[in-house]
């Protein structure tokens, strides 16, 4: 079964009531049971005094008759039954006189085993025990008189009166238990009325609207689960609003390849001679290519969306760099681009080797496809105290400052580029870096000409420095 | 007859190229749409294919610049972007058709010839002049149906006097129609033309206009 709040706190509740109560029962039955002792007590000792001043005679008579001691007697009465009081409680009495001769004395302390031992008894209240029963006696010594007298009185270790008063107290107690309980279970369902709504409202949502949930006055307990559920949504809405920018703008991005691939395999198909038509085919296959390029950049950013933590190790900057350039080379020639690495101080980040190849990749291709023909491009690798600073720079035309804010964007191209491209390469990057936990800037390259990317990778990401050899790998 | 093909794409735009070459078009291909912009300045063309996604100038801008200079040259627009709204925007800022991408080819040559008939006042492809059936699109012609053999220089000559009967045209006009940016001209390629295809189809088609050019009557 699972836990519920309403069932908890129905139980925690009637508990807590049933313990209350059971605490001021016990004590009212105790403070009740002690009240009767003492009146009871105060009762033997004045019939005591009672029989000091009585002449012998009628002390005599006295003894013989059954004096009861019942707190109640009228059977009558409401409470009756439930007193135990409905058979007599005869007080016993002896009284001697100055010279300790028995001037009178019940009969049936003949009986009551060890009673003569008890002699010569100390004055006050006692409680004894007497032929198997407990008895409460007072012995009161008369100076006056020289009378010592003696009274006994069944004890009355039922209770019956303090048992009755606690039943007076109990018995509304028990009948209003369940009928609390009910109260309690539909307060409760009550106050719980806001959660219900709320799981309702969710419950009948429409996987497409995301709007704020809206319930009107709701109690300070779950408006914060409101306003979490509301903000859960509205990220969550501006995260499908940037899903579907991003796969219509894939989409677009997507059209442009498979339109040259169409429009080069019709002309192949039409072309009048065998050169055209071969110029056509190896066309076709460009943009087979270059679909191909782009649907890994999407699949590479889908990937690094999905938050998996890919193993990262230790990997050597100025390897990676050196690879990187020299598989850009050929393009780097086609347009007589000199690629050179500046500064290259031996140093490791901890990263995944293939991602920060096809971030050195990406930069260094972007530094060639929109540098100047003849121009330069220039890695550098510097370790600034703590930190490892990865600059790629070149002496293009550049990228003004405002351009320079939406480079990581997503199918983001400068207005006036001429170079193809999807204007994926550069928020790949920005993933990447963000991936490693590394920082990246963007600023005017060589020169104060072309565009400089540096990369900063924090002290945490910097492998501790080994001792390297001087031999390249 | 000379299309101006804008374009920054290198494959969409060689692909265009070699269709509309193939189609019997003379083509200028602009790569950003200033290029176009100085390329629509000196010559003067018989239709503009243009791409919207361009670097330096867009599409759009030079749409508005072309209508706003009074240049009514039919323009066919292509576009990635398909969405109703964006065909409306290029329509209405003075687009006379829309492609998007991709595209077919003999589509865009379709309605490249259908853009151009219509630019010269026509309804149907087949030009009949005299006991002449000139066919452009199928690049053939007929004398009292039976086939004439053109080359394609010929040919374009022809359809150049034929879509502009009675308005005499001039070498240069008739040269910058057959040859695009980066062809040789002979200096008397155009007399030659001509003087071929008097010898084809009858010495009175086409007159000599003295000092301007050539023209061919209305009927």
């Amino acid at each position: 079964m699972p836990a519920s709040i309403r069932r908890r706190l129905v139980l925690l509740i009637l508990a807590s009531i049933a313990l209350v109560w059971t605490v001021a029962l016990v004590s009212s039955y105790r403070h009740a049971a002690h009240e009767l002792q003492e009146w009871e007590d105060a009762r033997l000792v004045e019939f005591a005094r009672f029989l000091v001043v009585l002449s012998p005679a009628d002390l005599a008579a006295l003894a013989k008759t059954h004096i009861d001691a019942r707190d109640e007697f009228d059977i009558q009465h409401a409470n009756a039954k439930d007193d135990d009081d409905s058979l007599p409680r005869d007080i016993l009495l002896q009284v001697r006189d100055a010279d300790g001769r028995i001037l009178a004395s019940s009969p049936e302390l003949a009986s009551l085993q060890g009673w003569q031992v008890q002699t010569p008894a100390t004055p006050g209240l006692r409680t004894m025990t007497l032929g198997g029963k407990p008895w409460h006696t007072f012995t009161l010594h008369d100076t006056a008189s020289g009378r010592t007298v003696r009274v006994l009185e069944p004890a009355n270790t039922r209770s019956d009166l303090a048992t009755g008063a606690a039943r007076r107290i109990s018995r509304p107690i028990a009948f209003a238990l369940p009928v609390l309980a009910i109260l309690v279970w539909f307060s409760i369902g009550h106050s719980l009325a806001p959660l219900k709504m709320l799981s309702n409202a969710i419950r009948t949502r429409d996987v497409s609207k995301l709007e704020p949930i809206e319930m009107g006055p709701t109690p300070a307990e779950v408006r914060p689960l409101v306003d979490a559920i509301n903000q859960l949504l509205a990220r969550l809405a501006l995260s499908i609003e940037r899903e579907r920018a991003f796969t219509s703008d894939a989409a677009h991005e997507l059209k442009t390849p498979l339109a040259a691939i169409k429009v080069q395999a019709q002309v192949a198909l039409s072309a009048p001679n065998t050169a055209s038509q071969q110029l056509a085919m190896r066309r076709v296959v460009q943009g087979v290519d270059r679909s191909a390029h782009l649907a890994e950049q999407l699949l590479l950013l889908a990937r690094l969306d999905e938050h998996d933590k890919l193993p990262t190790a230790p990997v050597r900057l100025e390897t990676l760099a050196r690879n990187a350039i020299a598989a850009k080379e050929p393009a780097a020639r086609r347009k007589d681009i000199h690629v050179a690495l500046i500064d290259s101080e031996p140093c490791e980040v901890v990263a995944e080797p293939l991602l920060m190849g096809i971030l050195l990749d990406n930069l260094i291709d972007n530094a060639i496809k929109y540098g100047e023909a003849g121009g330069r491009v220039e890695v550098a690798i510097r370790r600034e105290s703590e930190a490892v600073q990865l600059t790629v720079r070149d002496n293009g035309p550049g990228v003004s400052a405002e351009d320079r804010a939406r480079l990581t964007d997503r199918f983001f191209r400068c207005k006036d580029t001429r170079a193809s491209g999807s204007g994926l390469g550069l928020s790949i990057v920005a993933r990447i870096v963000e991936y490693f936990g590394a920082q990246l800037t963007f600023d005017t390259g060589i020169g104060g000409a072309g565009l400089s990317a540096e990369i900063v990778f924090p002290a945490a990401a910097v492998a501790p420095a080994r001792v390297t050899s001087a031999a390249e790998t | 007859m000379r299309i101006l093909l804008v374009e920054d794409d290198d494959l969409i735009g060689s692909g265009v190229e070699a269709g509309l070459r193939q189609a019997g078009f003379t083509v200028d291909w602009a790569r950003d749409g200033r290029k176009a912009m100085l390329a629509l300045e000196t010559t003067a063309y018989a239709l503009v294919v243009l791409d919207l996604g361009l670097p330096l100038l867009s599409g759009n801008e030079l749409l508005k610049w072309l209508r706003d200079a009074g240049n009514d040259v039919p323009v066919l627009v292509l576009t990635a972007k398909g969405t109703v709204a964006d065909r409306v925007d290029g329509l209405e800022a003075g687009a006379d058709d829309y492609l998007g991408k991709p595209f077919d080819l003999t589509e865009l040559v379709a309605r490249s010839r259908a853009l151009l008939r219509r630019s010269q006042g026509r309804s149907v492809e087949v030009i009949r002049y005299r006991d002449l059936v000139v066919d452009p699109a199928g690049q053939t012609v007929l004398r009292d149906d039976a086939r004439v053999p053109l080359t394609a220089r010929e040919l374009a000559v022809l359809v150049q006097l034929l879509t502009h009967q009675g308005v005499p045209q001039s070498k240069s006009r008739l040269e910058e129609s057959l040859y695009g940016w980066q062809e040789e001209i002979e200096s008397n390629a155009i007399e030659v033309h001509v003087s071929n295809l008097r010898k084809k189809l009858g010495a009175d088609l086409i007159t000599t206009v003295r000092g301007i050019g050539y023209v061919m009557e209305k009927v």
